[in-house]
């Protein structure tokens, strides 16, 4: 590989993937890969749904309510989907319902979990909608459709805010 | 009105990796391959559009001209169409609309997608997981199978669907793609082999999960006036015309939805019910003699089976079963093996399931997978979990 190039280089013969007898790119089967890296930092606002995330520091769960639909949304919409209307904060008691849940051997490298780990929706009381996080505390064999569910806030250090809950059977 | 009719198809095959090229040269192979079925000189096309999902797949932004330069149509106009796994669909549609607006008479619709090894797979599952929320989903772990998964959970639980029913659609598209020479995985597997395969996110194991794939696909459209008086050999071929077109949309999270519909593609539903209004079908399954449906999962397929009226909801699992939508069936479903057999790449799919639809009314599929005189198909893809539907109507109309 050539020296005077820092990029990690690979040098291959590729072969025609139709296998013609003759190859119409027969001059072009030597190939060299590259390896590319991009990084991109972002200051990114969590804009009008910051409010669920702050309150998250207390031990609180936020949603919106549409004063005139009287949906409650969560995640949060500032403007009410329903009728675009400008919604209101509300307080939830964290306890809900498993509504459907998938059991995962393996977690993506970005996700900051154990492993295995549980994704539930999870349908919260006064919620008009289904809300998707991790179920910890409770065996794939145990959960059943309906069964209650908490809210529970940790103590350790995480990466995202939206880390700092998740849910668990209310009683086992 | 004038037809909008089907000139040229082309595949490039689709690969787990194609480091003999690079994308641009995967929509050549396509292009050129069009060119040629359809008897053209690219200088003919007065307009491209160019389908793909993502800038970061690529490593490239604006790849669209690009392409549209290595082809040789500058300074024709092109555009971009982008619309995550409904993307080659949307690139239909926008073509029939540009078709039938009068913007072009001879128009080319290139797909592409570089979703394999040119990023490992841990790096294609966080990129098309960056697609799903993320302030919202992504954060907690959240990744495609997985929201899949959520939503087949609860069609098993309402309609009692089980795994089996789910492996046999992994075994019908896989089989199917054995009779696709340019197919990435064709296979004779067994439902037990499914079942045996690495649990991802349950219901689905590795084998339930669409293949990540380097691929192009380019079809030319034309309207038929335009084609009979420029078209050599137009009136000695069989005609292929795109009659119906539907497109809708859901809620991006599935958890927004209306929670009774968890276990449904309701923006599928409505996209089909618009594709049948346009082009006069009132019976899906009878009337519907060949699809090409969006099985990013195993489940999905079932999902979109009763989505798009083949049968009543829950009843896609035991019908499968039957053996309804094998090759041999009433109504053969993904006969190219689909995204689980012959290959997903985002942009390129919409575009390979028109391919595929043209083939088989034209009556030049591989004989093993050709559906015996068909006339009309239905190409389907979607979106995230069917965020945005595209439902398109192709049928056989010769002169």
């Amino acid at each position: 590989m050539d020296p005077k190039v820092k990029l990690e280089l690979e040098r291959l013969r590729a072969d025609d993937p139709l296998g013609r007898s003759e190859d119409p790119f027969a001059d072009f089967r030597e190939v060299l890969l590259l390896g590319l890296e991009h990084r991109f930092r972002y200051r990114h606002s969590l804009g009008k749904s910051s409010r669920f995330f702050l309150a998250l520091e207390e031990g609180v769960l936020l949603a919106t309510r549409c004063e005139r639909c009287g949906r409650v949304w969560l995640p949060p919409r500032p403007v009410c989907p329903n009728d675009l209307q400008v919604t209101r904060w509300t307080e939830l008691s964290g306890k809900g319902t498993l509504e459907s849940w998938t059991l995962c051997p393996r977690a993506p490298h970005y996700a900051r979990t154990g492993e295995p780990y549980l994704l539930a929706y999870v349908a919260l009381e006064g919620v008009s909608t289904l809300f998707l996080h991790q179920l910890r505390g409770v065996g794939p064999d145990a959960l059943q459709h309906g069964m209650e569910l908490h809210a529970v806030f940790g103590n350790e250090p995480v990466d995202h805010p939206l880390e700092r809950f998740w849910f668990e059977p209310l009683e086992l | 009105m004038d037809d909008v009719v089907v000139l040229g198809c082309g595949l490039s095959p689709f690969r787990s990796s194609r480091f003999d090229g690079s994308i641009r040269d995967w929509v050549a192979e396509a292009v050129l391959a069009a060119l040629a079925d359809s008897g053209l000189e690219h200088q003919q096309i007065d307009q491209s559009l160019m389908a793909y999902e993502s800038d970061h797949l690529a490593g490239q932004i604006g790849q669209g001209v690009i392409w549209h330069d290595t082809l040789g149509l500058t300074p024709r106009p092109t555009a971009r169409i982008e619309g995550c796994g409904a993307t080659g669909g949307l690139a239909l549609r926008s073509a029939f609309a540009y078709l039938r607006a009068g913007l072009s008479r001879c128009l080319l619709v290139v797909g592409a997608e570089r979703v394999g090894k040119s990023v490992s797979t841990a790096t294609a599952g966080e990129i098309f997981a960056m697609s799903s929320d993320t302030d919202w989903e992504f954060p907690v772990g959240g990744h495609f199978t997985a929201y899949y998964a959520l939503l087949m959970r609860e069609h098993m639980r309402r309609y009692g669907t089980t795994e089996e029913q789910l492996a046999l659609v992994s075994v019908k598209n896989h089989g199917n793609a054995r009779y696709h020479p340019l197919a990435q995985k064709p296979k004779e597997l067994t439902v037990d082999e499914v079942l045996a395969s690495p649990l991802i996110a349950s219901p689905y194991k590795l084998l339930d999960c669409s293949l990540l794939s380097d691929g192009a696909a380019a079809v030319i459209l034309a309207n038929r006036s335009w084609a009979q008086a420029n078209v050599p050999r137009f009136s000695e071929r069989p005609v292929v015309a795109l009659t119906g077109s539907g497109c809708a949309t859901d809620y991006a999270r599935a958890g927004d939805r209306p929670r009774d519909a968890l276990a449904h593609f309701t923006a599928k539903r409505l996209a089909g019910e618009a594709a049948y209004a346009m082009a006069g079908i009132s019976e899906p399954l009878e009337e519907i003699d060949v699809a090409e449906v969006y099985d990013s999962y195993t489940g999905a397929e079932l999902m979109a089976y009763e989505a798009l009226g083949f049968c009543p909801p829950g009843a896609s699992g035991p019908l499968s079963e039957e053996g309804v939508f094998s090759l041999q069936g009433e109504l053969p479903v993904n006969p190219s093996g689909g995204l689980l057999g012959f290959g997903a790449a985002a942009g390129a799919t919409g575009v390979a399931q028109a391919v595929e639809i043209t083939a088989q009314l034209r009556g030049e599929a591989d004989p093993r997978r050709q559906v015996a005189g068909a006339k009309r198909g239905l190409s389907d893809c979607h979106a995230g979990t069917c965020t945005v539907a595209a439902v398109h109507i192709f049928e056989r109309k010769d002169i």
